[in-house]
């Protein structure tokens, strides 16, 4: 024991989705006094689903601010302040709420910065909570980012992991045009919620940036490409991880992590190695994201595809309440696994 | 001299102090170091949560599994 | 609150000063004539069958004449840092602000030299430097006022956003939305509300449910006033009252003005269902107010040509400017989406 102390060693400090999140919010805002967050119950409670934990505690209401259930009045506000140099971050607390100001979103929002000749910039984020499988029911377990991505104008980024979820945050507020920050409930790793151990990890401390547009390699493969977004990142690595153990397939995991702009090139690079295809969406399969990952092949060449693509989303219909319905519906790890062996011929 | 600091699930029923919970989520291993105001814990005790910051730094040690049920106030951890 | 126009005293009190009422005309000639040009240059080569695609100006155009007094009067009372949104039918409050007229025609006229670049057109105007902005889709520039709203006052200014809208639009959702908020924020804001009669084909009286959308502003916690006879002093005055409400932290207030659309909804309307053409020619708002201003001594003919001369060489010379303006590059179509080029 000697009279000098000796320094702790570094700690490894771990986060939620959901506190890493509101971690990136907050180092936002205390650099920059012009953001501020408003949506519906994100003051003191924190947002539903923990979006804004201990935001209002730190900045106080002048700055997190709940707002009536009036998503076009105050996404408009939100829209209005940004054109006059503001940073707003406004959530949408269900993006199956969308319809009742899909216009602010979409036709101004979106809109203004072509329209204006790149003289007026939108400079706000849009968070919103997005996905299923805890039997919320048809309007309340939706994904729609392949709505969100069709509209022009507005990024999407969809984060899986604690650190994706700060850094691309941080990116988001930083970004002069408008993004749209779509968060899975079930990746959130809120306490209320299924486990999930994937939604907590390690986060660093100080400010970063995740850039808008790429894509990562969540788990690296030889065999076969699953491009996926979301809480289906996970369930893709557990049946990557399954299927290696087993001896069936190498498989290569790919995050896109943003929407828009859509990383092409990293979905190309994989799977013109691989030659094999599974694209993993919980949004409606027709018309929407699973088509433009299969699309960013075909449109190029076709030809490095060794077997058809396995796509493995929500089919078209509304999402069940019952579990069993419900699970049957959704990009499950047992569809996964089948559609991986489709495609590697196992 | 380091004395071992015990880590105890918060009180969070004052109605019924036997009132039983669980960890819901342990954000540190058993053994890895923490320092003095990490966070090491999130606590739940029927749909109300708090998080557990570390008092101390220190090497902590886990005492109790994910989801296993406790009693508010009981000790959870140490830290040494 | 109905409201008519305020007596002309001799003293004036009731109303503008004679200097502040030549502004007033002129303003109102300056729009009109505006208005009245891209009436001529709409319709040129349209013909001789009628084409909306076609032409010059090609596209809805929505003109404003008979709507002039709301724009002066509301108009008189800011300056280039209060914010303003408008409609499909923009012009005259994009005038009476003080947009540049060149830069205007020039978006008119879809050219690269336009507010947008020719990427808006003319429902979607935004310029900045005075904070202008309009919107195709009803009700709808109500929602983004209460932001420029919100951030002059958090920025700690007595800036204020004048929001205007149609009757027609009194009667969509994000109306009632923004009145609530505004009122709730007590937000620096004017609402201004044109009733000109008519929601397309569609009279107020098949459409609202109250006798005025100032009934309504009482419903949302804020003080409404109606103007009824289309007055531009009548709306000074209401907007003059509005305005410094919201400057000095009194929150926001409704004026609703019945006004006139002299002409169709958009051009190419026919107008078959419209009740109320006969005699419309007598209810102009700029030929009434030159005739009370003729008679208090505050107009004369060499001021009356003044008024129009000028406003003929302004209006020429924004025309002539866009007319001259390049075309913008197609193969520039998509650009602009974002700040920075993004690959497809």
């Amino acid at each position: 024991m000697t009279a000098i102390d000796t320094p702790a060693p570094a700690t490894t400090r771990r986060l939620t989705t959901a506190k890493a999140m509101a971690e990136g919010i907050a180092l936002e805002m205390a650099a920059n006094p012009e953001v501020f967050y408003l949506g519906e119950d994100v003051g003191a409670y924190g947002g539903i689903f923990g979006s804004t934990g201990g935001l209002l505690e730190q900045f106080g209401p002048q700055r997190v601010m709940d707002t009536p259930i009036s998503e076009s009045a105050f996404i408009g506000l939100a829209i209005g302040a940004a054109t006059e140099g503001m940073r707003p971050i406004a959530e949408l607390m269900f993006v199956d709420f969308m319809g009742v100001c899909l216009d602010q979103i979409y036709n101004h929002m979106a809109k203004i910065h072509f329209e204006s000749g790149g003289n007026v910039k939108v400079p706000m984020v849009l968070t919103t909570a997005v996905g299923g499988g805890y039997s919320d029911a048809a309007q309340h377990s939706q994904c729609l980012w392949g709505v969100f991505a069709h509209l022009p104008g507005m990024k999407v980024v969809v984060p899986s992991t604690p650190y994706d979820a700060k850094g691309l945050m941080i990116s988001a507020i930083r970004d002069d045009n408008p993004v749209v920050y779509m968060f899975h409930k079930g990746v959130m790793g809120l306490p209320w919620m299924a486990k999930n151990p994937r939604a907590t990890d390690v986060v660093p401390e100080e400010a970063y940036e995740v850039p808008i547009g790429r894509a990562r390699t969540a788990r690296p493969g030889t065999d076969c490409t699953i491009v996926t977004i979301s809480l289906s990142v996970h369930h893709a690595t557990d049946v990557a991880d399954r299927l290696a153990a087993d001896g069936v397939a190498d498989v290569e995991v790919i995050d896109l992590r943003s929407l828009v702009p859509l990383d092409r090139e990293a979905i190309w690079e994989s799977v013109s190695r691989t030659g094999r295809l599974v694209v993993v969406d919980e949004d409606y399969r027709s018309f929407g994201m699973s088509g433009e990952v299969v699309a960013t092949i075909t449109d190029r060449d076709p030809t490095v595809l060794r077997r058809p693509v396995q796509r493995v989303a929500v089919p078209d219909v509304p999402i069940p309440y019952a579990h069993g319905l419900e699970h049957a519906i959704l990009p499950n790890t047992d569809r996964i696994e089948a559609a991986v062996r489709a495609v590697v011929g196992a | 001299m380091a004395g071992i600091v015990e880590v105890r699930f918060p009180v969070m029923s004052t109605d019924d102090p036997t009132a039983q919970g669980v960890v819901s989520t342990w954000f540190v291993r058993d053994g890895e170091p923490v320092a003095a105001g990490q966070l090491v814990a999130e606590v739940q005790v029927d749909k109300v949560s708090m998080e557990v910051p570390a008092a101390v730094a220190g090497t902590v040690h886990l005492l109790v599994e994910e989801e296993a049920v406790v009693e508010q106030g009981s000790v959870i951890a140490t830290i040494n | 609150m109905t409201v008519t126009s305020p007596p002309h005293t001799s003293t004036g009190q009731a109303g503008p000063d004679a200097a502040t009422r030549l502004g007033l005309y002129r303003q109102m000639v300056l729009i009109r004539t505006f208005e009245e040009a891209l009436l001529r240059d709409y319709h040129a080569d349209k013909s001789p069958v009628w084409d909306i695609g076609a032409g010059l100006i090609p596209g809805e155009m929505h003109l404003s004449a008979g709507q002039e007094p709301v724009a002066a009067g509301v108009c008189a009372h800011l300056t280039a840092d209060d914010a303003v949104t408008a409609t499909h039918r923009p012009h005259h409050l994009a005038i009476a602000h003080g947009m540049d007229l060149r830069r205007l025609a020039a978006e008119i006229f879809g050219r690269e030299t336009g507010l947008g670049r020719g990427r808006g057109g003319h429902m979607h105007l935004f310029d900045p430097g005075t904070h202008f902005s309009c919107s195709g889709i009803i009700a709808e520039g109500y929602p983004p006022a209460l932001g420029q709203a919100f951030a002059f006052s958090r920025r700690g200014t007595d800036r204020i956003a004048v929001a205007v809208t149609g009757e027609g639009a009194a009667n969509q959702g994000a109306f009632h939305e923004t009145l609530n908020l505004a009122a709730l924020w007590k937000l620096p804001v004017v609402f201004v509300v044109e009733d000109n009669d008519w929601g397309i084909s569609v009279p107020r009286s098949a459409s609202t449910s109250v006798p005025s959308n100032a009934v309504r502003a009482a419903a949302y916690g804020m003080p409404g006033e109606r103007v009824e006879d289309n007055a531009v002093e009548a709306v000074w005055e209401v907007a003059a009252r509005a305005v410094q409400r919201a400057r000095t932290g009194g929150g926001p207030s409704l004026i609703e003005v019945h006004t006139l659309r002299l002409w169709g909804h958009f051009e190419g309307d026919a107008q078959g269902y419209r009740t109320d053409l006969e005699g419309i020619a007598d209810r102009d708002p700029i030929t009434t107010y030159e005739a009370t201003l003729r008679a208090d001594g505050v107009l004369d003919d060499a001021a009356v040509t003044a008024a129009r001369t000028d406003a003929l060489a302004a209006v020429d010379d924004a025309i002539a400017f866009a007319r001259s303006s390049p075309i913008p590059d197609p193969a520039q179509a998509t650009a602009y989406v974002f700040t920075e080029e993004v690959p497809a």
